[in-house]
């Protein structure tokens, strides 16, 4: 009894915020761009809104189950500002089945006043190699499905959705059949676009009614002329040296060819033959780029067999961070997998390096605390990282230390890690994402304590065993090991 | 949010890392410290046997003490960041 009226209490809550939602703003246009990549897909929304009472400040973002399941990164801006927008956590309607994105502007509308809000969202696993299988020369064509409609809790006058490729070659798209919002033609495709709209005069969309009458799905069928790279799993450690002034990055790295899967054999004659001719096939993964950080030296790249040789490297001067010369210059390495990944294959390689630590580390002499800041990982463009643990490992003796992540981590461990002339081990951090996109580029800043005491101890453990080294030699002398006593020493 | 921004522009701002002992250095201090260390130990095998090791015994412990940074240095000059 309690229960239910709790349960009626809490719907009637949210029904009363989403009828407040949909009474102060009103959507004049919704357009939205997705951009269609290999494994990922960079969906731009940009709605123009109206506000339709005085102070209104809190606009609502409405995703699909399906879409918030392939969101992996999501950003809010207000045209016009750089900076993104504070925007709450999600919660899902579960009336409605829909989550809701609460974005606060900076400065609340009043009456009939409009402005535009830009988010921006990439999409991971939301396209597919349709055919499935693809012998070595044929043609790579990727599928994407979505939703016709842009839910919104707020009326919309016009709306449209564009679906771009990268190469202007759309095999099929579907044509949605009785759209009652529009009384033209529902979809054109021109070159590498399909526009789906212009829709005219929709309801509020974000509740269950409207998605079992009107909501269609669409699937686009394009070709890709790129392979599509994927990082199954992404182990990076990095280690702090303060006695070498050195921070190790170390990659450990598992690539997937995500594209359609070989069907027949690898012929060697066949892609000899394309190198020859320059007529890469799309679905190889030959060589891709990487932008190491500058000041970076000792590169290694090997996998399970050894060291691979196949790949280049350009190194760039170190940068010292207080300057601000050029914060942007890299150090580029094409890498060259030891054989091409085809459809379907994967690729395991560690690839790491060792960077001056003034590149990347201060100290902040009034505290005493140590300033570490790691990349969270090389980003290669348009691949998703499925897995990705970064291990910060730190000095001997680190004591107060705090993390900051640029974004949250599914979760992190604190562990002792125990490597050359450890005596109590070192303290490393450990943090697992998921689904990690090219816009995950952040650093991860770790500040800690070291005392000086701390420091020394790695000299004074080998003195210790040099010194048992010593007491053995002593003790060594003055006993008589001869086996003869007649025989002189 | 406003804690990550605050870090950045911290670590930005502070001093860069600079070690106790310049990086370049580091094999010349360990060719000089690890050839002391061989220099005390063959002297420490030419001293009298006597009952109290006063003299054994520290010139063990000076000895040893210039071998850990020595090795220290070693491992850091040769490229294992310890």
């Amino acid at each position: 009894m309690i229960l239910r009226c709790r349960l009626a209490f809490l719907v009637s809550i949210i029904a009363a915020n989403l009828a407040w939602a949909a009474h102060s703003f009103e959507n004049t246009a919704i357009v939205r761009t997705a951009e269609l990549g290999g494994s990922l897909v960079h969906v731009t929304t940009t709605y123009a809104i109206k506000a339709l009472e005085p102070k209104a400040s809190i606009y609502t973002v409405v995703l699909s189950p399906d879409e918030q399941e392939k969101t992996s990164w999501l950003e809010i801006r207000q045209k016009g500002r750089q900076a993104p927008l504070q925007v709450e956590a999600h919660e899902l309607d579960a009336v409605n089945n829909v989550y809701l994105y609460n974005v606060q502007l900076p400065k609340a509308l009043s009456t009939n006043e409009t402005t535009n809000l830009i988010v921006e969202t990439i999409q991971t696993h939301a396209t597919y190699p349709w055919p499935e299988q693809a012998a070595q020369n044929d043609d790579q064509t990727l599928k994407y499905e979505t939703d016709l409609y842009v839910l919104s809790p707020y009326k919309t006058a016009v709306q449209r959705s564009k679906i771009r490729a990268l190469v202007p070659r759309i095999l099929s798209y579907t044509t949605p059949e009785d759209i009652e919002f529009t009384t033209e033609i529902p979809v054109t495709k021109s070159g590498a676009t399909v526009t789906y709209g212009p829709y005219h005069n929709i309801p509020p969309s974000s509740n269950s009614e409207f998605v079992q009458k009107h909501q269609k799905h669409v699937t686009v069928h394009y070709g890709h002329d790129f392979p599509c790279a994927q990082i199954t799993k992404l182990k990076r450690a990095a280690e702090i040296s303060h006695w070498g002034a050195n921070l190790n990055i170390n990659d450990d790295i598992v690539l997937h060819n995500g594209g359609p899967a070989l069907k027949g054999h690898f012929s060697r004659l066949g892609y000899q033959s394309q190198t020859f001719y320059n007529r890469p096939a799309p679905t190889i993964l030959n060589w891709f780029t990487l932008h190491l950080p500058a000041g970076i030296r000792n590169v290694y790249y090997y996998d399970l067999i050894g060291n691979v040789s196949t790949s280049r490297l350009r190194l760039a001067p170190s940068a010292p961070k207080t300057l601000t010369a050029n914060p942007n210059q890299y150090s580029i390495m094409e890498v060259r997998p030891r054989y091409p990944v085809l459809g379907g294959w994967n690729y395991t390689f560690t690839l790491g390096w060792d960077a001056p630590l003034a590149d990347s580390g201060s100290f902040d002499s009034k505290t005493g605390k140590y300033i570490v800041g790691v990349p969270v990982m090389t980003v290669l463009p348009d691949a998703v990282v499925e897995d990705a643990e970064v291990k910060i490992i730190l000095p001997e003796g680190a004591t107060d230390i705090e993390f900051f992540p640029p974004f949250p981590a599914k979760n992190q461990t604190i562990s002792t890690h125990i490597t050359y002339l450890d005596t109590v081990g070192r303290p490393a951090l450990t943090f697992h994402y998921e689904r990690l996109t090219d816009k995950h580029s952040g650093i991860i800043y770790v500040t800690y304590k070291v005392p000086f005491l701390a420091h020394l101890r790695k000299p004074l453990a080998v003195a210790t065993a040099f010194i048992g080294l010593f007491v053995l030699a002593m003790g060594w002398r003055r006993v008589d090991t001869r086996l003869d006593t007649r025989q002189k020493l | 949010m406003a804690d990550y921004s605050a870090i950045q522009a911290l670590h930005k701002s502070a001093p860069a890392f600079s070690p106790y002992v310049p990086v370049g250095l580091l094999p010349y201090i360990a060719f000089v410290l690890l050839g002391g260390t061989f220099a005390l130990a063959f002297y420490f095998s030419t001293l009298p046997k006597t009952t109290v090791p006063v003299q054994e015994t520290l010139i063990a412990s000076l000895a040893s003490v210039l071998g850990g940074f020595g090795v220290v240095a070693l491992f850091n000059s040769v490229g294992v960041y310890v």
